[in-house]
This record gives structure tokens, sequence and C-alpha cells, in this order.
């Protein structure tokens, strides 16, 4: 040995690590991102898909009357303006590590990224941001059409408009979190993307993507109010739209931090127990 | 003190079976049947900073499993483990620093992307100063000859070119434990001895503890002086290379030059003939009688010329690795096939 290797230096893993990391796996998922353009661009307007839909349903109800449940009513317009802005905020809020979770841990994909010092989750995180920066670029000049085209209602609150806007990091943070949780259970069923689908079709009917929480039936519409779903979804648009009665703001936001803390909690304990589980297989 | 400290350590695997066609299929949908297969039966060694150790044993001899636990991937079912210290399946994040675990059918590098991107990757993964990123890469660069590499996407390189890569990438935070695991698998012969010579000079430089496994005996006698024999997920041997030959091939090879080329046959009465050409005579003596058949052959032969040798190392080794493809043989078995 010519030459020893210094002691190692504790180092540091403050927010300038992550930033320092967050930005440069930004960089590669965007240079990989484009490599795909294509694929990347139908997967992006697959989110569209949806919330499209189901506006095409809800407006073709409305006519050019109202659809009322007594306590509150949605005209064409309306219905137009929440699913528009579900549109956007279900794009920046979608995930899809669930679905390929169960490959990375079937075939050891997952080994390389153990291996290191950053957890997964930033990785996959920084990723997931990528995608949403590449395929924003290709999706707004369609949704600006559609907003032309379909002459929604405009928002009625200017405050709560702002106030979306960190509802909407909220909820995306929270279902990211919460996705991958789901993700992590990988580790033992090898077939994660059933629970997924399962989990996708309950988000979409308590989450506001089938149609806004405000016109479901008394219980129902309770149960979807405290689930997370709302928190994750409707909730922001309901926000951005000026829809939220002003006492429901701070009892909404409260909700969306308790929702993300558990998911936090469920994540941390998921993944502890899953990596114990971890069998390497094929790498 | 030791660097890496294994004691007892034990993997099982829980693994579902059933058998072939739709009606075991359907029988499986409702009566699941598990097997426990043990990987690794409890392995004691244990690495002094700067080693260089290779880690022998056949396809399913539990080589990797035991690196995969010693990196922190894998929890095991027993046993403990001490790397720098550091439990490695407690993953702690000083532990993953200063390691690095390299396997030659997995990659790290982004496929889509050049080399040099997923570089940068790392530099900030582990917190490379920037002068010292530099300078390590540069030097990776000239040794691994990459300059022509680092800007072509990772999918457009051969074999080896990526596997060169691969090491530049897992050495770039300058590990002061490496695991390799086959890493010069699929590489033409030239590359092989390129990446030899890298992970010994790597090993001089920075006085880097290293574990390696390989199917190539070239790179275990390149590099290693000593060897851990691992079979079925038991030690079969722990020592120097060099004395392996000694516990697992109980035999020597006796080499006689007769005076006499008609005396050849009677050659034989003293063991086992590998090889006769005239005069000159190649017998297999087992290891306990060598000394007094020698004394027999120089007593009772007109000998001009004898020498006593131990088998080749890769002779010896390859036999292991044979044994170990066919049905589980005991430790007693792989000793018997290679004195056979």
């Amino acid at each position: 040995m010519t030459e020893h290797v210094p002691p190692p230096t504790q180092m540091s893993y403050g927010p300038r690590y992550f930033l320092d990391n967050y930005r440069e796996q930004l960089k590669v998922g965007m240079a990989v991102m484009l490599q795909y353009r294509f694929a990347v661009l139908i997967w992006g307007v697959w989110g569209f898909v949806g919330p499209l839909v189901s506006l095409a349903v809800w407006t073709a109800v409305a006519g050019s009357g109202i659809v009322s449940n007594g306590a509150t009513s949605f005209n064409r317009a309306e219905f137009s303006a929440y699913f528009l802005v579900f549109m956007v905020f279900g794009h920046v809020t979608m995930s899809w590590d669930a679905f390929e979770y169960g490959m990375r841990v079937r075939n050891g994909a997952l080994s390389p990224h153990l291996l290191k010092p950053l957890e997964p989750i930033h990785r996959d995180a920084a990723q997931n941001i990528s995608f949403k920066v590449v395929t924003s670029s290709m999706l707004i000049p369609v949704w600006i059409l559609l907003w032309i085209l379909l002459k929604p209602a405009p928002p009625v609150s200017l405050e709560q408009a702002l106030l979306s806007i960190p509802s909407l990091a909220l909820a995306a943070v929270m279902r990211y979190v919460w996705q991958y949780a789901l993700a992590c259970l990988a580790f033992w069923t090898t077939r994660v993307e059933a629970v997924n689908q399962l989990w996708f079709a309950v988000d979409s009917f308590l989450g506001g993507r089938v149609a806004p929480l405000a016109l479901l039936p008394g219980w129902l519409g309770t149960l979807a109010y405290f689930s997370p779903f709302r928190s994750m979804g409707s909730f922001p648009v309901e926000l951005a739209l000026g829809r939220v009665p002003p006492d429901q703001v701070l009892p909404g936001f409260l909700l969306q931090l308790a929702w993300l803390a558990g998911g936090i909690l469920v994540f941390r304990v998921i993944w502890a127990a899953g990596i114990r589980q971890y069998s390497a297989v094929g790498a | 003190m030791s660097q890496i400290s294994v004691t007892d350590l034990k993997k099982v695997f829980k693994v579902h079976e059933r058998e072939a066609g739709t009606k075991a299929s359907v029988k499986s949908l409702f009566f699941r049947k598990f097997k426990e297969v043990e990987a690794v039966k409890g392995v004691t060694f244990s690495l002094a900073p700067g080693e260089v150790v290779g880690f022998l044993g056949p396809n399913g001899a539990g080589k990797t499993t035991t690196l995969k636990m010693l990196s922190g991937l894998l929890y095991p079912s027993g046993g403990d483990a001490r790397v720098m210290g550091h439990v490695p399946w407690k993953r702690d994040r000083e532990f993953l620093r200063r390691i690095s675990l390299v396997m030659g059918n997995r990659n790290q590098l982004v496929w889509d992307i050049p080399a040099q991107d997923s570089f940068e990757v790392n530099r900030a993964v582990y917190q490379i100063p920037e002068k010292q990123f530099r300078a390590t890469l540069d030097e990776l660069v000239e040794l691994l000859d990459l300059s022509t590499l680092l800007k072509k996407p990772v999918r457009g390189l051969s074999l080896g070119e990526r596997m060169k890569c691969e090491l530049a990438a897992a050495l770039l935070h300058r590990p002061e434990v490496l695991f390799l695991d086959e890493p010069t698998l699929g590489v033409d012969i030239t590359m092989q001895g390129r990446i030899r010579d890298f992970i010994a000079d790597y090993n001089r430089r920075h006085g880097a503890t290293v574990i390696l496994t390989s199917h190539y005996m070239a790179d275990v006698t390149a590099l290693c002086q000593r060897v851990v024999v691992i079979h079925h997920g038991s030690l079969l041997y722990d020592g120097d290379l060099s004395t392996l030959s000694d516990k697992i091939a109980p035999f020597k090879l006796v080499e006689v030059d007769l005076a006499d080329p008609a005396s050849a046959p009677r050659v034989a009465d003293y063991g086992e003939v590998v090889e006769e050409q005239g005069a000159k005579v190649r017998l297999r003596v087992p290891r306990a009688e060598t000394s007094a058949t020698v004394a027999r052959l120089l007593s009772e032969l007109d000998v001009s010329d004898l020498t006593v040798q131990d088998p080749p190392i890769e002779e010896v080794i390859e036999q292991v690795f044979r044994v170990g493809i066919g049905e589980k043989p005991e430790v007693s078995d792989v000793i018997a096939e290679v004195a056979s």
C-alpha cells in the first residue's frame, strides 16, 4: 500500500445535500424523458383523458341546466372549470411507482439504488418531477386550447385560488408518499399492480376525479371529506375554483397535513420492514 | 483490527414450489407450499484492512448471497457481520458511502444517457468535493482508458466498455471496501487483464479492502494471495492460495526421468500414471505417501531425475467447481473427486 485512505470525515445530509441531489437527478431524469418523448407524451395525455371523459359526461348531463343534490349545484361552465383544473392538478400530483416497483423488486433492479447513501425514494421523486416538467411543456398548449373552446366559469375567489398553490404542493407530496408506501408492498407481493388498481379506483371516486365530491350523497360525501383522497385530489381543485366555504379552508389544510404526516409514517414503517424482506433476486 | 468480520453468517430463503402443469397451478392457488433453502449455512471469516481475498465456489455456493449481506442488500437469517465497524444491513449512510459492490450482471449506470452524466449523479450522492471528483475521474479515465467512452450513451457501449465505466462509477467515491462480484463476466481476455491490473492498482494506491468472486481463475491468481472457498453455503477452505491444494487436493505430482525407458511400465506400481512420454513419467501420489514413494522410486529404479510438485491451482479449483454442479456432495466427496 503506497498511499493510505485518510480517515473518513462525517458527511452532512442536510438540505444542501438533497438540493444538490435533486438537481442532478432532475437533469438526468429530463435527459432520459427526452430520449423517449413520444412515449412520455402518451403517458401525459393518459393523465388528461380521465378528467376529459368525466367532463364530457357531466356537461352532457347538465345540458343547459344545472345538476344539484340540494345543497350545491353545478352548471355546464362550472363542470368545465372543475374538470379542466382537475386535469392540470391531476397531472401535477400523478405518480406511477406502484406500477413499476413490483418489477424492480422481482428482477433486482432496485439493488444498485439500495447500495447508495441516498434513499431510492428521492431519485424516484426527482424522476417524477422531471416527467411533469417535460410533459407540461407539451400539454399546456392543449389545455389552453380546451379552456378557450369550453368557456369554463372563472374562479370566484382570488384568495382561494392563491391558496390552491400550497395546497396543490401538499397534495402532490402526499400522493407521492402514499403511492410509494403502496409500491413498497412489492417486497411482500410481487403483483402490487393489482393492489394499486384497487387504490386507483377508490381514489378516482373519493378523490373527485369521477364527479365533484359536493354532488355525492350525505354519508358518502362525509367519507370522502375525511379520506386522504380528497386531500390529495379534489381539495386543491375546490380551492382554485373558490368553492370551499371560508370556515372549511383551514380544516382542509390541517387534514392535508395530517394525511401527509400519516403517509410519511406509513411509508417509513413499510420501507423499514420491506428492506428486511428484500431478497435481491436476479442481482 | 479487522476491516470485515463475519461470524456464523446464515441466510435462508423461503421459496414457493409447485409441480408443473395446470392442475398443480390451480392447486397452488389454494394450497401454497414453501420450502426453505439454506443459501449460506454459517460462514465465519475476517479480512484485515487492505487485504484482497478471492471468494471462490461453484454456482449456487452462496458467494453472491454473502456479498449481498456484507454490502447491506440482504438481511441475514442468523449470525453477525461488521464492515468497518458497521452492521451492514442497518444500511447507515456512512457505511454505504464507504463501500461499493460491483456486480458483473447488474449495472448502476443510467442506460439512456452518457456515463459522464451518471458520474455527476454519483458526485452528488456521495458528496465528493468537486476537486477530488475531477482528480479521481481523470485518474480513472487514464487508467481505464475511458476518454472516448464518456460521452456515448451507455446502451451504445460494448460489454467490456460498459464494465469499465461501471468500475469507474463504483470507484469515484474511493470506497474503502470493495465487493467485486464477477467483475470480468463476459469480458474478452484483453479487457479481463486490464480490469485485473486496474483493481490491483486501486488496492495498492488506496489501501482498499477487496473481496472478489470470479469464475476466471486468472482473476484470482493475479489478485489474491488468500482465498475463501465456499461450497453449498459452507466454508470449505480459508487460507493462502498457494497452500489450497494441500488441503483440497490430497495428492502430489511426481515426475520421474528414467535412465532406462524400458523400465517405464514398472512406474505404475508406485502411483497413478497421469502422463507417459518415453522415459518421462508423471505420477499422482497420495500426499501422505510422497516421501516413502519417492524413496522407493530412487532405490528400486534407475532414476536420472525426479521432481515433486503440487497440482496446478487452476486444476484444483476447477475440480471443486465441477463437483459443485452435480448433486449436493459432502465436503469429503469433493476432496475425493479432486483426488481422483
